[in-house]
């Protein structure tokens, strides 16, 4: 027989009047920030990344304590949902907003995840934009020796994290294959040992891959990361080889590598050059003919002539933007009629706008990225905070320089004085500009690229490339949300898991 | 005294009241005028006087100096704006991320009672 509970006779939830700490109309003030979205609206951001969308002087009333609970109920109601006002000196739910804080600084936990191995120098490419290849056959001078290898696999073993990358990358790095296989089942064994898992990634124009390749990269559950610039009369142009080929060969390969790897190993990166901010659209079509149902718009990199030239700088950012926005349109589109089809820069960012949790991008990540979640073994066995510092280092520039494999120790390269000077330059919560900015917890610090462009570590965000940029695809991103709730949709579709 | 901005001889002059305005937020928000002006400013009768100049290579229109003039005011109101809330914010957000770091030493009970509408726990009386 089941027994029945007694009636109850008290109320579980209170009268509202109990919850209602308010006492004469006040209410305190908690950490936020905000930013004018255009001439009508702002936004307002706290600190764990929550934002509001709210009428322009809404900031006003809340600072000079004009709101009212009577007068704005659902105004109100939203800031001290959300953390944006308190009706106690020390909201109750503190720990709940800690814990969010902390939530949101969990990539610091495991430290240095991806590991660049530079396996070869080598290349039968001259792409313009690349300032570190060598058309050459000579092995011995610019392969990654098999004692580098072992040093950096040693090196990324005794990372605290359980889970990291090991990424191959070039030149070409299929022309090292050999020191890929050696690298891949030494790193087989020694992670059994060390207890870690890892994810193999080879960076590679595919132009010399083959089967027996691809059916290793299968077998060992090796991804595969190309280039694909747009359609050929760019990507050609981009990357320039013997033959004048390079997109047949990197269809070809894509191809091929689809039907051995699997379609879902294989993905595709596109650099941005001036030729490619002429043809927004039809670089989106291209990666959509080409069966990719996302893209990432990266930026023009700054490394190469006149890197330090900010008006030019200024002029390059915003047309750039120009180009990312009708991007974005044609992606939005293809979306508006069905389709899914995402835009990497967007779905980073959006996921810090949408979702409790941080994301381990290198070049938006406060502290920044470089050392504390990607790390650069060169082929030559120097160790550097980024593979833009070996852009800059090929400049003669080695202020990036952490050490090398045969000389330093893993303390030595990772904790020592210059990576605490790189990292501590990259805190944007303590940046001037970036200490009040609203889009502080979306974006992140880049003292590399501050460096390479204006010659400072810590950097002068009015002429900023990267401040310029960020601020403006960030807001632009949350008026699109706020101006179309398909938009909004589609977004959140973008950041939602997908199996 | 009153005091009125004006644009003149190729400058933007403004007048911010010592009672109203931080040296921080002008400072904040003089700082984001660096790209395109030389910016001066000093502190006279309670007023802190504020002069944009032009940089040379700027490119900054004499026509557009009243639409900076205006940009200034507003900017100076949305920096004393963001210096009220972090000063009056500065121990929550320090209290907030000590919390965060803390490994859970500082968390305290979650305030008033713990009562068990689905009948959760048996041994607590309704």
């Amino acid at each position: 027989m089941i027994e029945t509970r007694p009636d109850r006779t008290t109320r579980k939830f209170k009268e509202i009047d109990f919850y209602d700490k308010q006492e004469t109309n006040q209410y305190f003030l908690l950490p936020f920030r905000f930013h004018r979205l255009n001439n009508q609206k702002e936004v307002l951001v706290n600190e764990v990344g929550d934002h509001l969308v709210v009428p322009d002087g809404t900031t006003h009333a809340i600072v000079t304590k004009t709101l009212s609970k009577e007068n704005n109920p659902d105004i109100y109601g939203d800031l001290i949902a959300n953390f944006f006002i308190s009706e106690e000196v020390i909201p109750p739910l503190i720990d709940v907003f800690a814990t969010r804080y902390r939530t949101k600084k969990s990539f610091l936990e495991g430290f240095t995840a991806l590991h660049l191995f530079v396996v070869s120098l080598r290349c039968e490419h001259t792409c313009h934009y690349c300032q570190v290849s060598r058309v050459t056959t000579d092995k011995g001078k610019f392969d990654m020796s098999r004692e580098h290898i072992n040093k950096g696999i040693d090196f990324m073993l005794k990372s605290p994290n359980p889970h990291v990358t090991m990424e191959f990358q070039g030149g070409e790095a299929l022309l090292a294959f050999e020191n890929i296989v050696y690298a891949v089942e030494r790193t087989k064994e020694l992670a059994l040992l060390h207890n870690k898992t890892v994810t193999y990634v080879i960076c590679t124009n595919l132009a010399v891959v083959t089967e027996e390749i691809l059916e290793y990269c299968k077998a060992n559950d090796i991804l595969i990361s190309t280039s694909l610039d747009g359609p050929n009369y760019i990507h050609n142009e981009n990357r320039r080889r013997p033959g004048k080929n390079s997109y047949e060969l990197t269809i070809q390969g894509l191809e091929l590598s689809r039907q051995i790897v699997g379609r879902d190993r294989v993905s595709a990166l596109m650099t941005t050059t001036t030729l490619s901010l002429e043809h927004p659209v039809e670089i989106v079509e291209e990666y959509y003919k080409q069966g990719f149902r996302n893209i990432f718009l990266r930026p023009i990199s700054p490394y190469g002539f006149a890197v330090r030239n900010e008006r030019k700088n200024k002029y390059e950012t915003d047309k750039f933007l120009t180009f990312y926005k009708k991007a974005l349109d044609r992606i939005l589109e293809y979306n508006f009629n069905g389709e899914y089809f995402s835009e990497d820069y967007a779905t980073i960012i959006l996921k810090k706008i949408l979702t409790p949790f941080p994301v381990g991008y290198v070049d938006l990540s406060s502290p920044t990225g470089s050392i504390t979640n990607a790390i650069v073994f060169n082929y030559d066995g120097v160790v550097y905070a980024s593979g833009e510092s070996r852009m800059l280092a090929e400049m003669k520039d080695y202020t990036f320089k952490l050490g090398h494999l045969d000389e330093n120790s893993y303390e030595e390269i990772f904790y020592g004085e210059k990576a605490q000077q790189i990292v501590e330059s990259g805190i944007n919560e303590s940046l001037v500009g970036c200490s009040d900015c609203a889009f502080q917890t979306y974006c992140g610090a880049d003292p590399i690229h501050n460096h390479a462009t204006q010659g400072d570590m810590l950097g002068y965000r009015p002429t900023s490339s990267f401040c310029h940029k960020n601020m403006e695809i960030i807001r632009y991103l949350i008026e699109l949300m706020d101006s179309d709730k398909r938009i909004k949709e589609i977004f959140e579709s973008w950041v939602k898991p997908r199996s | 005294m009153k005091h009125s901005n004006f644009v003149k001889d190729g400058e933007v002059t403004a007048f911010a009241d010592t009672s109203l305005f931080s040296k921080d937020a002008i400072l904040k928000c003089l700082y984001w005028f660096g790209d395109k002006f030389h910016t001066n400013v000093s502190l006279a009768d309670n007023f802190f006087q504020i002069t944009l100049k032009p940089l040379a290579n700027a490119n900054v229109k004499e026509d557009e100096l009243d639409l900076y003039l205006q940009k200034l005011e507003r900017d100076l109101i949305d920096f004393q704006l963001r210096d009220t809330i972090a000063k009056e914010t500065q121990n929550v957000r320090d209290l907030l991320v000590a919390k965060a770091f803390s490994n859970g030493e500082f968390d305290e009970e979650p305030q008033g009672n713990i009562s068990d509408p689905v009948g959760f726990n048996p041994n607590l009386n309704a």
